[in-house]
């Protein structure tokens, strides 16, 4: 599939890039500018006052937006190193294992393109410690479950914040991260069906969102982020 | 993994459509699906979207039973009762009460020749000796009245028929304010301009009814048939005991 | 499960109270207005999609056309769901999903018309053409609706004004997704076969639902006759 996400859509006006590129003394008024062209919410606040625009100002921004798409660079890094793993290690095999190749691919796809999109601003890659479920099938399947569920509540939860543009991106992202969510519980649970409504691979009506606060405790809580 | 892929929509659709009209490997007789299930107050119903021929068994060789339009003689959509469908050869038939004489005729027609099924809760019980119209929705009566049936020289036919079209706006006191359709024809008055269809109607003269009064139509007042209209859906089956 | 849309399972995080929070000043009460979500102490209620009738007419008529285009799939895809039950023709795991998947496209028609209130467009009429009537034919259509509904709810997204809505679409969109992936796990074929889901232009999903002829067009009125000329009386037998 050719790409409906490239890099032109996703920073257009390249303010992502300009306003994490270079020093914030020199664009400042320059971002004002931008910003009092784009849409008047930023007339309002703090803004003329204090200075940069504060990101938790809420109103989507070209700053707000990459600080959002570094978050999603962090999951997506945990997400296909622990996918990279767990392929490579020999614990996986069958349907899980091809599972496992094509998600990884994905993931590694999903950084390539939130580093192309952040240029020199995107996050370093961190040190991951995955306590061994990458080395055993059953922890591989339960942690994965959790991984893509938990990222599909990140996008749904930061995607109300992006601006526009970048929302299209994270849409077609997210809803990669949905069908990854349901493929893996149906390998975990399928043949236990009709019974386990709570592990289906649609288990509710709405997919819950998550705060960025909410996902970094739970991320923080598995200790896979060592460094 | 970046392949290519197509966009959903006219092709897939067309292609998941196609695969209906392969056949099978092995024509296996299957068990008909009731389409209708008195039993269980649920009446299915479909027009017709493209004329075709009713047959005796569901094969495009087995005798014809019937031509089908898809209007009927008022030019309102034909609409049908469907009784069962059974798959064979990979394509779908369906079994339907035919509205030909003699009355509970039945045939199989091609289930893409029909339109989307409708599902009706409601069955319309005449009965002849007693004079009576009962509406029941999901088997609790919801309205009654007294009526008048054809005389005996043309009587109302017995039989389980259906309402298909619904008339108003018309000026014959014949017929009072307001027509219903039924899929019943007279076995007597057979030259009867437009086929001789049985019609459940209103009446410019409410003071003979109840009684044996008609050329076969069910009659009631005016004020009754109004009373029906708003409970009684075209779909709705007639069961004339 | 619940079966309506409400703004504390949308917002079960305070995601919207917490950028409303970060607002500075009098920037909360236009934020709150621009998200639709003033009026009534909606924040924290469980009124349908943070709206209620006093703030309804703060939904934009864009907003209004993508919520009824939605509904439209919805009620597309409850109603094919809903008919495949009932016709007697799956069994096994595709039973199983005709009728998880149906409670949820229920589910999502009743919250997006009580979102929309009167301006809800009707429920069509549909001929579902066999499709509903056969294992193959169901699995079939079932992943074609899916992914189109993926790609529909991606391409709207972002057209989105009010953030409750946009909230309840993405929550939609995300459940589309894993409906998607499952029929094509049924159906043995790859649930996640792109790295990007592509968006759809509403006019390219109405495209594509306009030549399933799924959906049959309201009858169109009887040709127009003067007002003095009164319709032929039946000829029923009388």
């Amino acid at each position: 599939m050719s790409e409906p996400l490239t890099l032109d859509l996703l920073d257009s006006d390249g303010a992502i890039r300009e306003a994490l590129d270079e020093g914030m003394q020199g664009t400042r008024s320059e971002l004002f500018r931008k910003a009092i062209v784009g849409g008047g919410t930023f007339l309002a606040g703090g803004l003329l006052i204090g200075g940069l625009p504060k990101v938790a100002l809420g109103a989507p921004s070209a700053a707000q937006d990459a600080e959002i798409l570094n978050f999603a660079l962090l999951l997506e890094y945990l997400e296909s190193e622990f996918y990279v793993r767990a392929v490579a290690g020999g614990a996986l095999s069958g349907d899980v294992l091809a599972f496992a190749t094509v998600v990884r691919d994905h993931e590694l796809a999903h950084v390539d393109f939130l580093q192309t999109a952040l240029g020199s601003s995107a996050i370093a890659k961190p040190t991951f410690d995955f306590k061994g479920t990458t080395a055993n099938q059953t922890s591989f399947i339960a942690t994965s479950i959790v991984l893509e569920d938990t990222g599909v509540a990140a996008y749904n939860g930061q995607g109300p914040r992006l601006r526009k543009q970048t929302l299209g991106a994270a849409a077609s992202i997210v809803s990669v991260e949905a069908r990854h969510a349901a493929w893996i519980r149906h390998l975990a649970a399928a043949p236990a069906y009709p019974n386990a409504p709570a592990d289906y691979p649609a288990p509710a009506v709405l997919d819950p969102a998550l705060s960025k606060a909410q996902v970094e405790a739970a991320v923080g809580a598995t200790g896979f982020i060592t460094g | 993994m970046t392949a290519a892929r197509r966009v959903p929509g006219i092709t897939g659709l067309a292609a998941a459509l196609a695969i209906l009209l392969l056949p099978a490997a092995a024509a296996a007789a299957q068990e008909d699906f009731a389409l209708s299930e008195p039993g269980a107050h649920m009446w299915r119903w479909a027009t017709v979207d493209q004329r075709t021929f009713a047959r005796a068994a569901p094969n495009p060789g087995a005798r014809v039973v019937a031509r089908v339009s898809t209007l009927t003689p008022e030019k309102t959509p034909e609409a049908l009762p469907l009784l069962a469908r059974r798959e064979v050869d990979g394509r779908l038939w369906v079994r339907v009460r035919l509205p030909v004489l003699p009355n509970g005729t039945t045939g199989w027609v091609l289930r893409d020749r029909l339109g989307g099924y409708q599902t009706v809760r409601t069955h319309l019980i005449v009965d002849r000796r007693r004079l009576t119209a009962r509406l029941e929705r999901r088997g609790r009566t919801v309205f009654r009245a007294r009526i008048g049936i054809g005389q005996s020289r043309w009587p109302t036919p017995r039989g389980s028929f259906m309402i298909r079209n619904r008339l108003s706006g018309f000026n014959d006191p014949v017929y009072g304010v307001l027509a219903f359709g039924t899929t019943a024809r007279s076995a007597t008055l057979t030259d009867w301009p437009g086929g001789g269809f049985i019609g459940v109607h209103g009446t410019s003269r409410p003071d003979i009814l109840p009684g044996r009064v008609s050329h076969g139509c069910i009659r009631m007042s005016n004020a009754d048939i109004r009373r029906l209209d708003r409970r009684m859906p075209v779909g709705t089956p007639v069961s004339v005991r | 499960m619940p079966d309506t849309l409400s703004l504390d399972v949308i917002d079960a995080d305070g995601a919207i109270r917490e950028t409303a929070a970060a607002a500075a000043g009098d920037t909360r009460a236009r934020f709150l207005a621009k998200a639709g979500l003033l009026g009534g102490g909606l924040v924290g209620s469980s009124a349908l999609l943070g709206l209620n009738p006093a703030t309804a007419g703060a939904q934009g008529k864009s907003d209004i056309a993508i919520l009824n285009f939605a509904l439209t799939l919805e009620y597309l895809e409850a109603a094919f769901y809903t008919e495949a039950e009932s016709m007697g023709a799956l069994d096994g795991e595709l039973a199983l999903f005709a009728e998880v998947v149906g409670a949820h496209e229920r589910a999502h028609v009743k919250a997006l018309k009580a979102a929309l209130g009167s301006n809800a467009v009707a429920r069509p009429r549909f001929n579902f053409r066999g499709t509903t009537e056969s294992a193959s034919g169901f699995a079939a259509t079932a992943q074609v609706l899916e992914d189109t509904g993926v790609a529909a709810y991606a391409g709207q997204a972002p057209r989105v004004k009010s953030t409750a809505i946009l909230k309840a679409a993405l929550a939609i969109h995300t459940v589309e997704a894993r409906h998607a992936s499952w029929i094509r796990d049924i159906n043995d074929a790859p649930p996640a076969p792109a790295v990007f889901d592509s968006p759809l232009s509403m006019r390219a999903v109405l495209a594509a639902v306009a030549d399933t002829r799924f959906i049959v067009p309201a009858r169109r009125r009887r040709r127009r006759r003067p007002r003095r000329d009164t319709p032929p009386a039946p000829r029923f037998t009388g």
